[in-house]
């Protein structure tokens, strides 16, 4: 306990609020953390609360709500809903534009990446996805934009300004979510269904090599990996096994497996806090969230949340 | 540390092959399982619908991979008199149909697959699940509908889980009803469940066989049960049965708590999205029953192995179809490939009530040597061929 108090409390900067946010799919709400892990709000939203980010000067955080369209805007400071975004059938993951002008949402329901005005509301390009379109990611140069199919097995290289499709990439089954290294122009996804992350060389879109893991007592097919995150120098990646019940914690250059942390039931979203000492994942299954000592690669403790947590946005 | 696989690519490029992708549908005119007639008064009671519809969706979904590849998906599709199945067949293949999919009873399969064993189509059964089929072992037949011994071991480990050591067992007098009894009895001794009784019930009101046709009677007795089981593939007589057994016992098989392929109540995985396109595809928005996923596998199947496999030449299309590197995905959180053994489609079983997925089969803690899906079935030690 001693210990937990310590990582939590000496490296937190008092510059942000420090709170850790998570979005609950089925309880439609997000629980709000303060930076000792006290649940100090549950902020009500619209229904079926997915994927959220933070905007660049972090004072607001959208949330991409499933069931009713939409993106609701909230207030970091008063946790207040303060806007809202419209947009096509279930939105379910979404990234900004560099300038934060447009953003960039997968529609499941209706198989479109949705390019969306932020300031006049419209959309700017309906681009034609595989079925169930899901991970988002952006080019750091702002250019490119990924999204996988989950159905179709694909990533899609898209065309920021023109929302054409100009390659496709055809992945692993059931692929979900992208990482890009900061340092060796790779692209991550993970494959939940055939148990793989794909590494893309971004330059040439070819596959370079497929990732596989397989924690102590667990088969092939219980490795069902869906969220990843990497520091930010790109040295260490943490990548969630789902229904293996682990994060696997790799070297990020080599791909050796540096260990794996036994965590709660389907291990999805996965966040560092910005010291990098505390990765943060949610539990979709067992309804609950479980912190990482980054130096031991030891869990540290479980806290319970709402219904099937989708993801933690840690704002310290 | 602990090793890492790690394997290099050069070859999943996509190259142009502007192939031709045929596929088949054959179904039964007037197909007695789908009867409308049982049907009786509007009131549903066997999943009615024409699965083309999920066969088009599954084209749909993978379009986008066909085109990206530059191939065309053709399929053709011929409803027939049981007579007139072979020749349908025939002219399927003489139109280059490589892989055709059949919804038809368990019979009709094995006559088309007996006739058709000189030609190169695979056939893929997905309204048929008769034990006895998948035994024959018909080279050219890959089955993704479930079998009844599959859909008894999903319901008999529910009862094993909650310790219903007692099961009394009803059942009709249709060969279907014989058959899907006697995999649960299999699956019920595989597990050392006791059956207290097998009882025939009777869809009457005979007074002579008050024994068979009242609910109360049938169920009666001086010998206790935790739960009844009950095989009516009609559904007739099973849906009078829920609260009026003698004892307050649960009653599970064709009504209460039903073992399928799908069910529209399913929210995780996927499901959902599947649910509502199949809705708004098809043109009576009726919901996606267990035979529309069984057809719409069939075509992800072939899709999946024709877009995956790296090697265009059709001989290398179906090694991949048969192969464990499928990894099929069929939005029950699992993935799939089909057993070496039988040519069975491996697969989660949903355990539903009329509005719930209670629990999805193979359930926590029945574990199987290689793979644990394999615990839902004739695993390969138990399956013989019968020739």
């Amino acid at each position: 306990m001693i210990a937990t108090f310590a990582i939590l409390e000496t490296p937190l900067l008092a510059r942000d609020t420090g709170r850790t946010f998570v979005s609950n799919e089925k309880s439609h709400d997000i629980y709000v953390f303060d930076a000792e892990f006290n649940l100090i709000k549950k902020i009500e939203t619209s229904r079926r609360p997915r994927d959220m980010k933070l905007n660049a000067d972090r004072t607001l955080l959208f949330v991409a709500c499933g069931d009713d369209d939409i993106i609701d805007v909230i207030d970091v400071e008063s946790l207040e809903i303060v806007d809202g975004i419209p947009t096509g059938p279930s939105p379910e993951v979404f990234e900004f534009s560099l300038d934060e002008s447009q953003i960039y949402v997968s529609n499941e329901e209706d198989s479109m990446m949705e390019i969306i005005d932020l300031e006049s509301r419209i959309t700017i390009h309906n681009v034609p996805t595989g079925a169930e379109p899901e991970g988002v990611a952006l080019a750091p140069e702002g250019d490119v934009i990924y999204v996988t199919s989950e159905v179709a097995d694909m990533v899609h290289v898209v065309n920021a300004s023109t929302g054409v499709v100009t390659d496709n990439i055809i992945v692993g089954t059931r692929p979900r979510r992208f990482v890009m290294t900061p340092d060796t122009n790779e692209l991550w996804v993970s494959a939940e269904l055939s148990s793989e992350i794909y590494v893309i060389d971004r330059a040439s879109n070819e596959i370079t090599s497929v990732l596989e893991f397989l924690p102590p007592g667990f088969r092939p097919e219980d490795v069902t990996p869906v969220g990843m995150t990497l520091t930010r120098d790109g040295s260490i990646g943490l990548i969630s096994l789902g229904r293996a019940n682990h994060v696997a914690v790799i070297d990020a250059h080599s791909k050796d497996i540096l260990a794996y942390v036994l965590v709660g039931r389907r291990a999805w979203s996965v966040a560092l806090s910005r010291d990098e000492k505390t990765a943060v994942v949610a539990n979709g299954l067992s309804d609950d969230i479980t912190l990482i000592n980054m130096d031991t690669y030891r869990p540290i403790r479980s806290i319970p949340v709402g219904r099937v947590p989708h993801t933690v946005i840690i704002d310290d | 540390m602990r090793s890492l696989i790690f394997l290099f690519f050069t070859f999943f490029a996509l190259p142009l092959c502007a192939q031709n992708i045929n596929l088949g549908l054959l179904r039964l005119q007037n197909d007695p399982r789908f009867d409308e007639d049982f049907a009786y008064a509007r009131i549903e009671l066997r999943a009615q619908g024409d699965v083309l519809t999920a066969i088009e969706m599954a084209i749909n979904d993978m379009k986008i991979v066909t085109d990206a590849r530059g191939a065309t998906v053709v399929l053709r599709e011929a409803k027939v008199g049981a007579d007139g199945l072979f020749r349908a067949a025939q002219n399927m293949l003489t139109q280059g149909i490589t892989h055709l999919i059949v919804d038809l009873p368990s019979n009709e399969v094995d006559n088309l697959a007996t006739s058709l064993a000189g030609s190169n189509v695979v056939m893929l059964n997905t309204t048929a699940p008769e034990d006895w089929l998948r035994s024959r072992c018909h080279p050219n037949l890959l089955h993704t509908a479930a079998s009844d011994r599959m859909i008894a071991d999903a319901l008999v480990q529910h009862a094993m889980f909650h310790k219903w050591r007692d099961l009394l067992v009803l059942r009709g007098k249709t060969d279907r009803d014989t058959s899907r009894a006697e995999s649960f009895v299999q699956a019920a001794e595989r597990y050392r469940l006791r059956i207290v009784d097998e009882r025939e019930f009777d869809l009457s009101t005979n007074p002579a066989l008050r024994e068979q046709n009242n609910i109360a009677l049938i169920t009666g007795g001086r010998r206790d049960y935790d739960a009844v089981y009950i095989a009516d593939e009609i559904g007739e007589y099973a849906r009078y049965v829920p609260y009026q057994v003698a004892r307050p016992r649960p009653v599970i098989g064709a009504t209460g708590l039903v073992a399928a392929e799908w069910h529209w109540a399913l929210e995780r995985y996927g499901a959902p999205q599947v649910n509502s396109r199949f809705e708004k595809l098809s043109t009576s928005n009726r919901r996606m029953s267990w035979q529309d996923w069984s057809a719409w596998m069939a075509a992800r199947a072939v899709l999946t192995a024709f877009n995956k496999s790296q090697d265009p030449k059709m001989e290398a299309v179906n090694t991949y179809l048969r192969s464990d590197r499928l990894h099929l995905d069929g939005s029950k959180g699992a993935q799939m490939s089909f057993r070496p053994w039988s040519g069975q489609l491996r697969m989660p079983i949903l355990l539903a009530t009329h509005n719930a997925i209670i629990e999805i089969a193979p359930l926590e803690g029945f574990l199987h040597q290689t793979n644990s899906l394999d615990a839902l079935g004739y695993d390969e030690k138990e399956f013989f061929c019968d020739k």
